[in-house]
């Protein structure tokens, strides 16, 4: 923007230097020394970056321009326009304004009024269309702000949820790991124990008794057979509960804010929970939590009721309360924080405040 | 080809918000409905889409171009039946037609041609010279159908084109739609009737709070809740019954005897009923009632939201 009107400045200048140069002035040098004068002050304009101080510099110029037009010789007026503009432009919104105060002085010229009419256009011209220009080099510069904004905090969303399946892999890693050793300890490691024992003894009658070692033997290789089977059972349920994980988890959390805020909220669930990945499970934890602190703040319910049904394709999470509702829902932080969870699984968010107030969360399966 | 492509359009009046970051592609040649109780967004989506309502963010395109920029273009390929009827009660039909038309640079004979193909059309030519103040619901609409299709748009959009009409009139309307669509034109079709939804679009847009909640054919829709049915059949006697034999049936995943009644439970997206019937007269038991339970995009939209589609 300031560039265009550097250059408009420039073009006037040089305007008024040809034409000083093939008409014969009389007083030269006070010209000169105006228009560096000027141009001197429109430079410095440039090295302040405080409002106040360029308005005062601006002002100043166009005094300059006001006294050498009286004083030294009257085409110097052309300079005004522009000052002009810049200076009165942060208070006159209207466009047209501002060109019909900038065009007054033409009725009060001796001489060269089309001139200074078609300088003081001109300059308007190029004027409104820098602001312009810098007005929406402004905008596009907020929205690409925003935009980097929006990316940041969704990929930090996602980095978290990454960091959050890997967390919960490691965890179901561990509590397999757990039960896995439980059951090694609880059944085979007796069993093993066992045969051992029978096979000590069998070993020492070996020799004195061995229909006696015979037996023991047998009851050895039974007990080894059977742990063998132990084994295979053990490793064919392998695949750990997350169902009860997530269920047992939100139950907990349910509980606790029941007993805290002496609030009843009852929880059922349908369909097969084993389908609920651990990543779904954050995000209805987390939907769940920020659905009954909401219903809390604003509904003045007695009850909030808790529903999650996994369907044939999607899974549904739903938070209703039987408080006073919202005919029309107004989005906070809360819901749209809930929305862009919500959307980072490819799932929905129903927001409805016509009967009570639900929160519905719809994540697709598979 | 992409006939509609929308993204990420958000509509808010004040600061509620009526259409809520909407993303949609309607592909040609289809008749696309868009679901939703009354207030879902399912107008204002239209009306952004007409041209008539700005939009506070995302973009919309026609045969791949935007609308925001080339609204001419737009506006020549699309056919716009309003939720409200447009049309001029003191003009006849046929003038009615004829200005709307006109709007899209229609000229002279082809002028003529049109509006006399599209009034062929819904039936209205023999009263062309009336006005449609003494029209019944059913006509006003189908003229104001036919003042959208004289221009030959490649999309037509009908907003709850069936409310407050006559039966005759809304089989009327449902048959043009479909007529419309073999002769090449993509459909948007918008209702609270599931019945109709069902009946006759390729696929379906389930709207809520501004949202598409879920998308697909109707099949697609049903499966999203459960892949199975129920069928009860009501028999005299069940001594001839063999479960095992029911169960071969193609499709068929249980069988349960309960007193007179056999209820089986199916994939849904096997057509076995005669099959089954086939199996009761084979053995000669009769069959006394039989009840197929199958959802339907009623429940659907029930089980996903809470809500029925109508209160
Ligand atoms: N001009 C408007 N000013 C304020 N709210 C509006 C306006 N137009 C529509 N709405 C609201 O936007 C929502 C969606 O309306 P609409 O698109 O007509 O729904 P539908 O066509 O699906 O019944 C409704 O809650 C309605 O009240
Ligand atoms: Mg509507």
């Amino acid at each position: 923007m300031e560039l265009w009107i550097i250059y408009t400045k420039l073009v006037v200048v040089l305007f008024l230097a040809v034409s000083y140069a093939h008409a014969n002035v009389d007083n030269l040098p006070n010209i000169v020394f105006c228009l560096l004068l000027y141009i001197s002050m429109n430079s410095i304009l440039y090295v302040f970056s405080k409002e106040r101080i360029r308005q005062g510099i601006l002002l100043g110029s166009v005094i300059l321009i006001c006294l050498s037009f009286y004083d030294v010789n009257p085409l110097l007026i052309l300079l005004l326009p522009i000052n002009f503009y810049e200076l009165a432009s942060p208070f006159i919104k209207v466009k047209w304004a501002l060109l019909a105060l900038g065009l007054i002085p033409v009725f009060y010229l001796p001489e060269a009024e089309y001139l200074y009419g078609l300088v003081s256009a001109f300059s308007f011209v190029l004027f409104t269309m820098a602001t312009r220009y810098s007005e929406k080099m402004m905008m596009y510069e907020d929205k690409l702000d925003k935009m980097r904004h929006d990316i940041q905090r969704l990929t930090a969303s996602l980095n978290e949820n990454q960091e959050y399946i890997k967390q919960s892999e490691y965890t179901n890693r561990l509590e397999e790991r757990n039960r896995i050793s439980q059951q090694i300890h609880d059944s085979i490691g007796h069993s093993m124990t066992g045969a051992l024992i029978q096979m000590e003894a069998a070993k020492s009658l070996l020799s004195l008794d061995t229909e006696k070692a015979k037996e023991l033997m047998q009851n050895a290789i039974a007990i080894s057979k059977q742990g063998i089977e132990d084994i295979r059972i053990t490793l064919k349920n392998m695949k750990p509960p997350t169902e009860q994980m997530g269920v047992q988890r939100l139950k907990l959390i349910l509980e606790e804010f029941s007993v805290k805020h002496r609030i009843k909220v009852p929880f059922v669930y349908k369909g097969n929970m084993d389908m609920i990945t651990p990543i779904q499970w954050k995000i209805i934890t987390e939907n769940v939590t920020e659905a009954l602190t909401n219903a809390l703040k604003y509904s003045r319910a007695t009850e909030i009721s808790i529903e999650i049904h996994v369907l044939n394709r999607m899974v549904k999470a739903e938070v209703k309360d039987n408080g006073k509702g919202a005919q029309r829902v107004v989005k906070g932080l809360g819901i749209m924080g809930m929305e862009e969870r919500t959307a980072s699984v490819n799932g929905t968010v129903i927001v409805d405040g016509t009967n009570g107030f639900s929160v519905t969360t719809l994540l697709p399966m598979g | 080809m992409n006939v509609l492509e929308i993204n990420n359009l958000t509509k808010k009046f004040g600061d509620f918000i009526a259409v809520d970051n909407m993303s949609l592609t309607i592909k040609e040649g289809e008749i696309f409905g868009f679901l939703g109780s009354n207030g879902a967004g399912k107008s204002t989506t239209i009306n952004m889409i007409a041209g008539l309502l700005r939009s506070n963010e995302g973009e919309i395109k026609i045969l791949g171009k935007n609308i925001a920029s080339q609204s001419k273009f737009a506006k020549r390929n699309i056919g716009i039946v309003p939720q409200d009827l447009a049309i001029y009660e003191d003009l006849t039909a046929y003038e009615n037609v004829r200005f709307f038309a006109g709007l899209y640079g229609l000229r002279g004979t082809e002028l003529k041609d049109r509006v006399e193909e599209a009034l062929k059309f819904v039936g209205l030519l023999d009263k062309q010279k009336s006005l449609p103040k003494n029209f019944s619901g059913g006509m006003k609409r189908r003229l104001n159908i036919a003042c959208a299709i004289a221009h030959k748009p490649k999309l037509i959009i009908m907003d709850e084109p069936t409310v407050g009409i006559d039966p005759q009139s809304r089989n009327y309307i449902l048959n043009s739609v479909r007529q419309l669509n073999e002769m090449g034109c993509t459909v948007i079709y918008t209702s609270h009737y599931m019945e109709e939804v069902e009946e006759i679009c390729t696929r379906i847009a389930i709207v809520d709070h501004g949202k598409v909640i879920a998308e697909g054919t109707k099949e697609q829709l049903k499966a999203i809740i459960t892949d199975t049915k129920d069928i009860w059949v009501d028999v005299k006697s069940n001594d001839s019954l063999e479960e095992s034999a029911i169960k071969e049936i193609n499709g068929v995943n249980t069988v349960q005897v309960e007193e007179n009644v056999v209820k089986i439970n199916s994939q849904a997206e096997v057509s076995n009923l005669n099959k089954i019937i086939q199996y009761f007269i084979n053995r000669n038991i009769e069959i006394r009632s039989l009840k197929e339970q199958a959802p339907n995009l009623e429940t659907v939209f029930l089980t996903l939201t809470g809500r029925n589609l109508r209160d």
